[in-house]
């Protein structure tokens, strides 16, 4: 069909045969669902059988004057589904990926994550102790569980007839070994094998031979700090004593130390900290005191440098011990040490959040 | 910054080394970034005579010279003409007869030129007449070097050249405007490396006074505290001499002429920079005036100046000019304008010595990114109090090598003039600080050196409010009633002193304890804190790393005690004999079945199993980081060991994943992935073999034949006492062991290392085959990888499958082949090749068929 007999005389003609096929075209896309849809309208329109082609194709016939305002209309034209096609491609493909993306499922179904496990409350504590120190520039050391009586006693200033060394208190290996009753032997170590300056923490197991109940166990957690250098003085102590309570249970938290005794150390201490449960206002927890203690203290004993080669006229250091296990109870409010050692998995469970 | 040593030797000895003096500079805070050797010229470049030059006949620029070459001999005598001359052709527009040059001799080896008697046109040339930049001295190539007429011919020219010579590209820190010229630097090596300085010789001059009238006026003090112009009249502007070009071309800067030279000269020798303006174009600003003007203003919006870079700069009220009586004739501190510069035809000059703010030039710079010299150093603060010496020098320079023959009087104008400021220095305040100490003695000397003028000693309060009338900080600080002094009332002991104008980063205490530090050396400062001695760092990563890992992969860590039933160890069946059943023994136990220190983890954790079974858990993955008491002849072993077990399902259930029971592979995965991240890959493997195990359903890994890791399956036989029932249960129970102290020893000397990554993409082929059901996974992977390891980067088995269908004794395996070459992208045929060769080298070795 001829729809161009006279493109030149019949200029108003033309326009209003541009515009039908406009408003045919615009349908036209409007319908179409599919990338292959606008493919098809694509080659309807601008394609080589297309009207505007076939009107490019008869510019010629048109005087030279007069060809740019025709070429223009068909131009408009051209670009008017061009922006239409392109306008609607990009909706089907934003419906495509949009409907792709929709859940399918039920959305309120549990999500899926890759099962985690937990470390112990008790190792929980103990890392957590050993980036508080390390922080602190202590190095850690290690010791032995099975030691002998003078890394145990001897070397700690312990008298022979001390009850302490009672079968009653400590255990006893074959070959007469013992089963370290706290980490203070890793001190004795570590001035033996190293000269001062030293600042270290020793984190481990003792054992002493009491009946497992609600506050105590023949397995337990202790660490030990040793700091010893020129010019050591108990205020290092009650100083490294109030960083680690600060970082560990908060800024509130108040320490002391009140004279005790221990072999070992020469003045000695006993630390505590403001009850955590009740702020120092008393509780059952803190038996109505205020305070909690927290293991003992002091300044390394001459005797015990003397026994090492270590000048104590030179030299001045101080130790402190931890309970690792009872600060674990307090911290996360177990009541009996010996759910620590039962390893319920329901109990395990609770700390998978301070593994993470 | 480029300097020549040659020129820093005019104002200081040094007896050391240029590895020294580099040493000396960088340790005293001035960066050496590269050092470059100018070598002293060979025996065969001479100092020479043109006796001629006459033009090349067919050759609009060549020359045919007659040199005379003195009394110098050659090594072939030949090539000298009937006359005694050597006839060399030279295509410099500045040679002529007359000129004193240098000559380099056929057989020369210049580096990159290398002479030899050559026909230019049809004529004969013995030799090369040399500009700077074929002698390496600078990148000047505009002439042959011209030498000055009472040079003797026939010479090395290597004296008068100052070769050889080292060039320094030093890096000065912002704040040391003071070391942006040869002079500073010297003064700073005077106090590293105590040697005096040699002071820049001023004489006065006495010629007749000019004529020439000139206003100066500053309308902006804030940002031109201080300009000084001195006219010089009946000035020769010409070639500046051979020594005065050296010393700007060894410094990176090309000669123009004598007046330009000088004002270049001097910004090098004194960090101060210097404009020269032609007198006779300097306009007024009424025809009426007596004399032509020079104001420093701010610029007009839309004012135009054409500058010596050939650029014009529309400039607007924010930068700084210096104009005359009509116009913008230089942007300020930055560039000179091309109107009223220099010239050869110059008979008068005015001579500008200023100062400038620094952050009005930088702010013009910055603005119409332009950066010279002079805005360089301008933007790094000079004082304006310091610059009289480079106003004297340049003085001096003009008068000996331009002869004027009147000079006016300086003009100088300024703000109020500062004095100098005054610096207290405490001793003890060095020493809290650095941590060592210097005496009175030492602390005089090393500031001396820099040029601080000692006032005395005193204490720190008393003196600061007798001399408070001064510009003196801690007075400053006192009358202020800041406490700082109160902390040390044990610190009062004082030096006092005059700072340097130049000086400008001077204004603190805690500056001059720098200095000090600096000079004394870094290198003194005393270590205090103890270096960490005791920590095993790398078995405490691998603990806790390992740790983590069996919690990422879903295991819960348990504490069991150190005790052990014996019978429980003895049950797990080993023989009379083993380590493990040789235990401990308690001599005081609580009870019989907690008697003997543990030899073995696995009870315990059987223990955890079956509790946690009874109250109802079906799935369960449980680790245990502890120590095994073991003993070994008389003495104990305690040894880190991890220990697993696990039941049930692999994954938690889910809706959507169906899950797996725990199997074989998924705990040789967890234990393989685990050697394979700590870089255990070299671990032999055998096939598990436990007395409590399914035999053959793990393996051991083993290094040195010590077990390193292992694991299997638990014998449901050995699991009854534990009353575990796995029969009933329907589920296996799995377990693994890492001797972790192993692991750490055998780990200690590895570490992670990054590999560049191929630029190169990765080829994947899919292969399908069938294997012989007698041959492993393993030896076809061998027998895959032995082909190319290189190009071979992965395998990854997709598909493993049996059927009657397949040929009798056959299963296939499909795997995906990763290839990859680190140096090239892999070619279709390439890769064609390397996949037949992997299938016939499986066809050879396993009679594998491709299907």
């Amino acid at each position: 069909m001829d729809i161009l007999p006279h493109l030149a005389s019949e200029e108003k003609k033309v326009q209003e045969t541009l515009n039908e096929m406009l408003q045919q075209a615009a349908i036209d896309i409007q319908n179409c669902n599919t990338a292959n849809d606008i493919l098809n309208a694509k080659a309807k329109y601008l394609g080589k059988k297309s009207l505007l082609n076939s009107l490019y194709s008869r510019l010629r016939e048109l005087q030279p004057e007069d060809r740019p305002a025709f070429g223009a209309q068909i131009n408009e034209a051209r670009q008017k589904i061009e922006a239409a096609l392109s306008i609607r491609e990009k909706d089907i493909k934003t419906a495509a990926w949009q409907n792709s993306a929709t859940i399918q499922r039920d959305a309120t179904l549990p999500g899926y994550a890759n099962e985690r496990g937990s470390l112990h409350p008790i190792k929980i504590i103990q890392r957590e102790i050993e980036r508080i120190f390390m922080s602190m520039g202590f190095e850690i050391a290690e010791g032995f569980d099975i030691e002998d009586e003078f890394h145990n006693f001897d070397a700690l200033n312990t008298p022979a007839d001390h009850p302490s060394r009672n079968l009653a208190d400590t255990f006893y290996v074959e070959g007469g070994r013992l089963l370290r009753t706290q980490t203070s032997t890793v001190q004795i170590r570590v001035m033996e094998a190293y000269p001062p300056p030293i600042k270290i923490i020793s984190p481990g197991r003792c054992y002493r031979n009491d009946k497992p109940d609600p506050s105590h166990s023949p397995v337990f957690h202790q660490v030990e700090a040793l700091v010893v250098d020129k010019g050591i003085s108990m205020s290092d102590l009650v100083d490294t004593l109030q960083i680690f309570a600060t970082i560990m249970f908060g800024k509130d938290v108040k320490t002391r130390i009140r004279p005790h005794f221990f072999p070992f150390t020469e003045p000695s201490a006993e630390m505590d900290i403001s009850c955590v449960v009740c702020a120092g206002q008393g509780c059952r927890m803190c038996k109505h005191s205020g305070w909690l203690e927290m293991g003992g203290a002091g300044m390394v004993d001459p005797n015990v440098f003397k026994m090492l080669g270590i000048d104590p006229e030179l030299y001045s250091g101080f130790a402190f011990g931890l309970g690792i296990d009872r600060i674990a109870l307090l911290r996360y409010g177990i009541p009996d040490m010996r759910i620590l050692f039962e390893n319920d998995i329901r109990m395990l469970r609770q700390f998978r959040g301070d593994s993470l | 910054m480029k300097i020549a040593v040659s020129w820093l030797k005019q104002y200081i000895d040094l007896p050391g080394t240029i590895s020294e003096l580099c040493d000396a500079l960088t340790f005293s805070g001035i960066e050496v970034e590269g050092v470059k050797s100018l070598a002293a010229l060979p025996d065969t470049v001479i100092t020479a005579y043109v006796q001629e030059a006459s033009p090349l006949p067919d050759s609009d620029h060549l020359k045919l010279c007659k040199i005379d070459i003195g009394t110098h001999k050659l090594a072939d005598p030949s090539i000298l003409d009937s006359s005694g001359m050597l006839q060399v052709v030279c295509g410099a527009s500045n040679c002529a007869s007359g000129m004193k040059v240098i000559l380099a001799l056929p057989g020369t080896d210049l580096g990159e030129i290398k002479i030899k008697s050559a026909k230019i046109r049809g004529t004969k040339s013995h030799g090369m007449l040399c500009s700077e930049s074929e002698l390496g001295i600078s990148e000047d190539h505009s002439g042959i070097i011209s030498l000055p007429e009472d040079t003797p011919v026939g010479i090395s020219p290597n004296a008068i050249l100052g070769l050889p010579d080292t060039i320094l590209e030093l890096e000065i820190t912002p704040n040391r405007s003071d070391l942006l010229g040869y002079y500073g630097i010297a003064t700073d090596l005077s106090a590293s490396l105590n040697e005096p300085i040699k002071p820049i010789h001023i004489e006065d001059i006495g010629l007749p006074k000019s004529s020439l009238g000139l206003s100066v006026r500053i309308d902006d003090y804030q940002s031109c505290p201080r300009y000084t112009a001195q006219v010089f009249e009946g000035i020769k502007v010409e070639q500046s001499p051979l020594w005065l070009r050296l010393a700007l071309g060894k410094s990176g800067i090309r000669s123009i002429n004598n007046i330009v030279d000088i004002t270049n000269y001097v910004l090098l020798a004194t960090g101060q920079p210097l404009h020269a303006f032609d007198y006779d174009l300097l306009q007024k600003s009424d025809p009426a005036d007596q004399a032509p003007f020079i104001i420093v203003r701010k610029a007009r919006n839309e004012e135009i100046i054409l500058a010596l870079d050939g650029i014009q700069y529309n400039l607007d009220c924010n930068d700084l000019v210096i104009a005359d009586g009509q116009r913008a004739t230089a942007i300020a501190g930055v560039m000179g304008g091309e109107e009223t510069g220099v010239s050869t035809q110059t008979k008068s000059i005015v001579l500008e010595t200023a100062a400038f703010n620094p952050s009005a030039i930088r702010r013009t710079s910055y603005k119409h990114k332009v950066s010279s010299d002079s805005s360089y150093r301008f933007e790094r603060h000079l004082s304006p109090w310091a610059l009289d010496k480079a106003q004297s020098l340049a003085r001096n320079l003009i008068c000996e090598l331009g002869s004027p023959e009147a000079i006016s009087e300086v003009i100088d104008i300024h703000t109020t003039h500062q004095d100098r400021r005054i610096l207290g220095i405490r001793p003890c305040r060095f020493k809290r600080l650095i941590g060592f100490e210097l005496s009175d003695d030492e602390i005089r000397a090393y500031l001396g050196k820099l040029g601080l003028e000692f006032i005395s000693f005193g204490d720190y309060q008393a003196d600061v409010s007798d001399i408070a009338q001064i510009h003196c900080h801690h007075a400053e600080e006192a009358r202020a009633g800041k406490t700082e002094f109160t902390e040390a009332p044990d610190c009062i002991h004082s030096h006092f002193y005059w700072i340097p104008f130049q000086r400008v980063d001077l204004e603190r205490e805690v500056d001059l304890i720098e200095e000090l530090a600096r000079l004394a050396g870094y290198d003194k400062v005393p270590h205090k804190l103890p270096v960490p001695k005791i920590m095993d760092r790398h078995g405490y990563s691998i603990r806790t790393n390992l740790e983590d890992y069996m919690v990422s992969s879903g295991y819960y860590e348990v504490y069991n005690y150190s005790f052990e039933d014996p019978t429980r160890i003895k049950a797990l069946g080993f023989r009379e004999d083993d380590q493990i059943v040789n235990l401990i023994n308690l001599i005081n136990p609580q009870s019989a079945n907690q008697s003997s220190m543990r030899s073995t983890l696995l009870p315990s954790l059987l223990g955890n199993l079956s509790y946690n079974l009874n109250h109802g858990e079906r799935d369960l993955k449980l680790f245990e980081m502890a120590k095994v008491y073991l003993r070994t002849g008389q003495a104990i072993d305690e040894r880190m060991i991890l220990c697993g077990v696990s039941t049930g399902t692999a994954s938690p259930e889910h809706w959507l994943h169906k899950t797996k029971a725990l199997d074989y592979f998924h705990i040789k995965g967890l234990v393989e992935q685990i050697l394979d991240l700590i870089g255990l890959t070299m671990l032999s493997k055998k096939p598990i073999d436990k007395p409590y195990l399914v035999s053959s359903t793990g393996y051991s890994y083993r290094s040195d034949n010590k077990e390193i890791a292992s694991f299997g399956m638990m014998r449901p036989d050995m699991l009854e006492s534990y009353e575990i029932d796995t029969i009933t249960l329907k589920q296996d129970v799995w377990t693994f062991e890492f001797d972790v102290q192993a692991i750490s020893e055998l780990t200690k000397e590895t570490s992670t290392g990054y590999t560049n990554i191929s630029k190169y993409p990765s080829v994947v082929r899919d292969l399908s085959l069938l294997l012989r059901n007698e041959h492993s996974y393993e030896t076809l992977r061998q027998a895959i990888l032995e082909v190319d390891p290189l190009i071979i980067e992965q395998l990854r088995v997709f598909d493993e499958y049996r059927s009657d269908k397949l040929p009798d004794g056959y299963r296939s395996i499909s795997l995906h082949l990763f290839l990859r070459d680190t140096q090239k992208t892999l070619t279709e045929e390439r890769i064609e090749r390397l996949v037949d060769s992997v299938l016939k080298n499986l066809e050879t070795k396993l009679e594998v068929i491709m299907r």
